[in-house]
């Protein structure tokens, strides 16, 4: 059974009402969305606010996962960012102004294996994101760690929409395949 | 049936990294309903890719307090969730009430207008609040939209105030034009920079093109686009590490830039490097 078959089977459990399948993604994908929603606040207090409604509304809307858009991974993740990115446009930019980037609290890993493995994963992801051009590198990052929609970012990189949408399309593609198969996909 | 087409890609790509705007979002959904293998192959390479993306903010691990908190909030939930996938339902399973056939009197037909009427007065107030909270909805966007810019704007005043800051003066080749001014200010730190431009309006046909100079030979960082009187400032990020970014170079290429990514194809009107 793949990871992305064992995931959907725990979606469907939540969505019965087991809280142990919720448990048991969390396990799986916590930190990986503690990190983004970090990367978005740079506050662990707001990084852990967004996360736990995350899990809420993971909990609430199960059923609307739609396996044809994407793996179990990939909507957990986007609910995840969504709630941060909303949090961080509710706070207003004179507080973030004010955060500093803070030396978040690093518990002991539960499971040094995978901590290890998404540590490698992360640096190869970075390796091949050094290969991007700066535009693409810069539009993939704007766009999914600032939340900034492609025209926004058209915008902001005073370059045409059309060029945005190609730089994204690109970026994309040259990060497929980072992803191990057996663990991932 | 509107056929897939190659746009359609991009914009798979642009909804597996949730950077739609609301246009594009409508066309890609209405494409995807009428059913496309090829988009939904698509959406799933790219949303594994943003999955890759997302692993490269670095690792930190949340306190197992924080576990405990999200099971908690869960378990004050009720069981089950309450939305379900569109289509989700079973109408079968729906309990149904069935109530006696008899004509309708007058009695009947009152009521039943008062009830359309009621319908209709709630309609209007519904719309009423719809509207209120649509206008309320903008209005914060807008307040939003304009603490991210001013956010934005002081995020660059801070490049170009950085103690640490580094100037370069770009100097005009033989083969640029007498006019052309430019200056280069670069923050090590976030590495950042700011580019300003004068008398930059690009002849008919052509376009001015940007290049980071580095040990290794250079980097494109995109076209020079400046306005009706020749001005253009470019905010770049990720220009490079400071150890390797010697100073910025300006070519003049055929309009859309030069065929080859890696090297200026037209003559190079302007150099400089970070004074020492």
């Amino acid at each position: 059974m793949s990871q992305q078959e064992r995931d959907q089977h725990c979606l469907r459990r939540v969505g019965a009402g087991d809280s142990s399948a919720l448990a048991e993604l969390y396990d799986r994908y916590g930190s990986l969305i503690y990190s983004v929603a970090l990367r978005i606040l740079r506050s662990s207090a707001d990084a852990e606010d967004a996360v736990q409604q995350a899990w809420v509304q993971v909990w609430r809307s199960a059923g609307t996962y739609d396996s044809r858009r994407g793996t179990v991974a990939a909507w957990l993740l986007t609910l995840g960012r969504t709630r941060a990115l909303d949090l961080y446009r509710s706070l207003g930019s004179r507080r973030r102004a004010e955060t500093r980037i803070e030396a978040a609290p690093v518990s002991a890993p539960s499971d040094p294996a995978t901590d290890t493995a998404r540590g490698q994963l992360g640096s190869r992801v970075r390796e091949a994101l050094d290969t991007l051009t700066p535009q693409q590198r810069q539009v993939l990052e704007i766009a999914y760690f600032e939340g900034l929609s492609q025209s926004e970012i058209a915008q902001r990189l005073q370059a045409p929409l059309g060029t945005v949408k190609s730089w994204t399309r690109q970026g994309l593609t040259r990060l497929k395949g980072l992803l191990p198969e057996e663990e991932w996909a | 049936m509107s056929g897939h087409r190659d746009e359609h890609l991009e914009l798979c790509a642009g909804m597996a990294l949730g950077a739609l705007g609301e246009e594009d979002r409508r066309i890609l959904e209405r494409h995807l309903a009428e059913g496309c293998p090829d988009c939904e192959a698509a959406l799933a390479d790219f949303s594994a890719s943003v999955v890759a993306l997302a692993t490269s903010a670095p690792v930190v691990e949340p306190s197992a307090a924080l576990r405990a908190r999200v099971l908690e909030a869960v378990s004050r939930e009720p069981a089950g969730g309450g939305e379900k996938a569109a289509g989700s339902a079973s109408i079968e399973s729906r309990p149904t009430l069935r109530m006696p056939a008899r004509r309708p009197n007058w009695s009947t037909w009152t009521w039943a207008a008062a009830a359309a009427a009621l319908a209709i007065v709630s309609a209007l107030q519904w719309n009423a609040a719809e509207r209120l909270r649509v206008d309320l909805e903008g209005q914060r966007r807008q307040l939003t939209e304009a603490e991210r810019r001013l956010a934005e704007e002081r995020r660059w005043v801070e490049v170009l105030s950085a103690p640490q800051a580094r100037v370069a003066d770009l100097q005009i080749t033989p083969a640029g034009a007498q006019a052309l001014k430019a200056r280069a200010v670069y923050d090590p730190r976030s590495r950042s920079a700011v580019l300003v431009f004068e008398n930059f309006a690009a002849p008919q046909g052509k376009d001015y093109q940007l290049w980071a100079l580095r040990p290794d030979g250079v980097a494109s960082l995109g076209l020079i686009k400046s306005d009706a009187a020749g001005h253009a400032t470019l905010r770049l990020e990720n220009v490079g590490d400071p150890e390797s970014l010697g100073g910025f170079a300006v070519s003049l290429e055929p309009a859309g830039g030069s065929p080859n990514p890696n090297a200026p194809t037209g003559p190079v009107v302007m150099a400089g490097k970070f004074a020492s």
